[in-house]
């Protein structure tokens, strides 16, 4: 009965189970149905991801992004229209809202249509910035694509991205060219640690008005290096949101182009960064998952009890200050449709706080197993010299990898009276000991002195 | 309407690509030079669009850095639609483009001072290398090329003024936080050696006693008076020591109270009958 009713579960996981892994639920809004045959290759690759797709005009009556209070969705893409305004389902609190309750959204936007209202204010909330002229868009006159904007430049054509530090893993790499058509540049700010672009603009490019600025770019909006084409943002709880400057990138038109890059003949790869934006985007990648989190006495009676990682976790509360522990976590990563052991990049390291408002121990975990589907970081350490409530907190927060925040909170003690070094391990005060039992020794000899001495010659001559 | 009105300039444009398929934008009659505040018109350079200067050109923190030039499409004096100045920092790899104001004849000025400068720029210890960027639409090539190196000289008596750095998520530095050190011991054999001294101060005392005239000879005498309170009283005080022996080593102090107390009732007692008979001894003159 038991093996039919899991195997009954298995089939209906196998049924409803995308590659993501917060949900199955994607909400494309495209205003003009008619569009949507532009973008069926996007979302044919999708459909074969697992995804139940639901395609929606802003203007359609019943859209919501959320139902009964919960969302109606996992994720949601964005796809440019004609029309100002989304209409009151889709403001910028609505997609905020929706992001806070961890859904994910994509946003593609286009030279050729006007930035809604909403949208506009949900990227300023968010602190990306973009042209505020209509049909603004990036030109770069050194890497554009000769065959369909010989004249306007406006078709940009990019390797695909490096990763924008050393210590960062790299999602979005690949071979080939990626075509940018009519791209809506963006500026992030820079205060905000959430951010993160995936595509930079070339050094030589710049964001102008062609309605403003035909002649010559006096002002322009930004340039190089500093205007991003597809920018992200991962919010604390991991809720994703990728702003795509140039919707056409999605289109099939482009996902498998020829074009010319400086006299030479290319192909434009655009499919498969679509689909590690997607990827990406939807939680398919990138994803971290904490599993069993241990920390153990290293020294003494306790030393490695419950170390075992068969039994559920079951850590002592309490330690002395000054004493060995260990630590150790589970850390996987989510990697289309399964959990695969998680590695940082080459230059990162996760690292364990032991803080008491502020840490006192930040310790590099290094791994030092594998399991299956995980790898066990861990550290060795001595508590520190200061009894408080402390807590075991692993913050592991990088661009692109969803945040981990885990804590487990001990108490650190008092040496106990009898826990301290004993006097004579304490060679410094040899001399102290000494000289007390010599001070015994003395007295015990006085007394029997006292009570058994014989008087001398010289001392009965004296008394008499 | 759409189509035709992409067609027609691709149409022009192919007519236009043969007349002038090899021109490519330049730059010609370019000066650069450096003004002080209130000094006029200090170094002044030509720079050309195919090899870079020789020598980096010294911005000091008053001064204003121009660079006049004329851009040029082939041989022929235009306007582009792109005509920058590009510093890249070095270390960063920061771009930061600063743009030419040009006019229809070509002639283009661009200023330079450091208060346009992001404050990466003023605090890198890197000469900088400046290069110009000219680009328009069509099919003539874009130039971009390095023309000088420019060292930022700041001004010693007022502090650079850079900002926080933002937060960005990465791993951080290692803490260790100790609040006191662990008291340290000198070295053993220094212990070791006072040690011996303190223990030799008790063979000294036993020696001193004895040039004193200190004996034990009375033993046989008083316990032949009193064997059992002697024995009891001299027992009990050897073994209230051997009790504080044992507190300092295991023992806890309701195992020691109990014991000391019984010990101490003892040594009371007999106490008092052994130091009776000393009294005797002292009365006889024998002490």
């Amino acid at each position: 009965m038991r093996w039919l009713f899991s195997f009954l579960a298995l089939v209906l996981l196998g049924v409803a189970q995308a590659k993501s892994f917060s949900g199955s639920r994607l909400l494309v809004i495209l205003e003009e149905q008619s569009e949507k045959e532009k973008y069926s290759a996007l979302l044919g690759d999708l459909n074969d991801r697992g995804y139940q797709t639901t395609v929606e005009s802003p203007k359609a009556d019943k859209l919501s992004l959320f139902k009964h209070g919960e969302r109606a969705y996992d994720h949601v893409i964005l796809l440019p229209g004609k029309s100002k305004g989304l209409g009151p389902a889709l403001t910028a609190n609505q997609f905020l809202d929706f992001m806070k309750s961890e859904g994910n959204v994509i946003v593609a936007l286009s030279s050729s249509n006007t930035i809604p209202s909403s949208v506009q204010s949900l990227l300023l909330e968010l602190d990306i910035h973009t042209p505020t002229d209509k049909g603004a868009l990036v030109v770069d006159h050194f890497n554009y694509d000769s065959v369909s904007a010989a004249d306007k430049h406006d078709v940009l054509l990019l390797p695909f991205p490096n990763p924008p530090r050393r210590d960062v893993r790299n999602f979005f790499a690949g071979e080939g060219v990626l075509a940018a058509p009519r791209t809506v540049g963006q500026v992030l700010g820079n205060n905000s640690p959430l951010l993160a672009p995936i595509l930079r603009a070339p050094s030589t490019a710049y964001s102008y008005s062609p309605k403003e600025e035909a002649d010559i770019v006096e002002d322009p909006f930004a340039t190089g290096e500093q205007l991003t084409i597809v920018s992200s943002l991962q919010s604390h709880n991991s809720a994703r949101f990728t702003v795509i400057g140039s919707a056409e990138m999605l289109q099939n038109e482009w996902f498998l182009a020829d074009a010319k890059l400086n006299g030479k003949a290319v192909k434009t790869a655009n499919r498969e960064f679509a689909k590690q934006i997607t990827e990406w985007t939807f939680k398919e990648t990138g994803v971290l998952k904490v599993g069993k989190l241990l920390h153990y006495q290293n020294e003494g009676q306790n030393k490695k009890l419950n170390t075992s990682t068969a039994i559920p976790e079951n850590n002592p509360t309490i330690y002395r200050i000054k004493e060995d522990v260990a630590f150790q976590v589970e850390i996987s990563e989510y990697k289309s449709d399964h959990l695969v052991p998680f590695f940082p990049a080459s230059d990162d390291t996760i690292q364990l706080e032991f803080s008491m408002l502020s840490p006192f121990h930040r310790l590099n975990l290094s791994p030092i197993g594998q399991t299956a589907n995980s790898t066990i970081f861990g550290v060795s350490f001595k508590t520190p010299d200061q009894h408080g409530i402390f807590n075991f907190r692993v913050n592991y927060r990088r661009p692109f990898l969803t945040n981990i925040d885990e804590k487990r909170q001990v108490t650190v003690r008092h040496f106990a009276h009898d826990e301290w070094p004993r006097s004579w391990q304490i060679n410094g005060a040899w001399p102290w000991i000494g000289g007390i039992w010599v001070t015994v020794g003395g007295f015990v000899a006085f007394v029997a002195v006292w009570l058994y001495s014989a008087p001398t010659e010289k001392s009965t001559k004296k008394t008499q | 309407m759409r189509l035709l009105h992409s067609f027609v300039p691709s149409l022009l444009l192919s007519g236009a690509c043969i007349v002038s398929a090899a021109s490519s934008w330049s730059f010609e009659d370019a000066s650069i030079s450096v003004s002080g505040k209130g000094s006029g018109a200090g170094a002044k350079d030509k720079l050309s669009p195919d090899t870079p200067l020789a020598k980096p050109v010294s911005l000091g923190a008053t001064d204003t850095l121009k660079i006049l030039l004329t851009t040029t499409d082939g041989k022929t004096a235009k306007r582009p639609h792109q005509a920058f100045l590009t510093l890249t920092d070095p270390t960063s790899g920061l771009h930061e483009s600063f743009v030419f104001s040009v006019k229809e004849s070509g002639k283009a000025k661009v200023d330079l001072s450091h208060k346009d400068l992001p404050h990466q720029f003023l605090s890198s210890s890197k000469p900088i290398p400046a290069s110009i960027v000219i680009g328009s639409f069509g099919s003539s090539a874009p130039y971009k090329a390095k023309v000088f190196d420019l060292n930022i000289a700041l001004d010693p008596n007022t502090p650079l003024a850079v900002p926080e750095k933002p937060e960005r998520y990465a791993a951080q530095e290692e803490i260790h936080h100790i609040f006191r050190a662990e008291p340290r011991s000198p070295p053993k054999i220094i212990s070791l050696v006072f040690a011996v001294a303190v223990l030799g101060a008790l063979p000294v005392l036993f020696g001193v006693w004895a040039t004193l005239g200190a004996n034990v000879n009375h033993f046989g005498k008083a316990f032949g008076n009193a064997p059992i309170s002697h024995a009891l009283f001299y027992g009990s005080i050897v073994a209230m020591e051997g009790i504080f022996f044992l507190y300092y080593t295991s023992w806890k102090l309701f195992q020691v109270l109990p014991a000391a107390a019984v010990v101490g009732l003892v040594a009371f007692i007999s106490g008092s009958r052994a130091l009776s008979e000393v009294q005797e001894r002292r009365l006889a003159g024998l002490r």
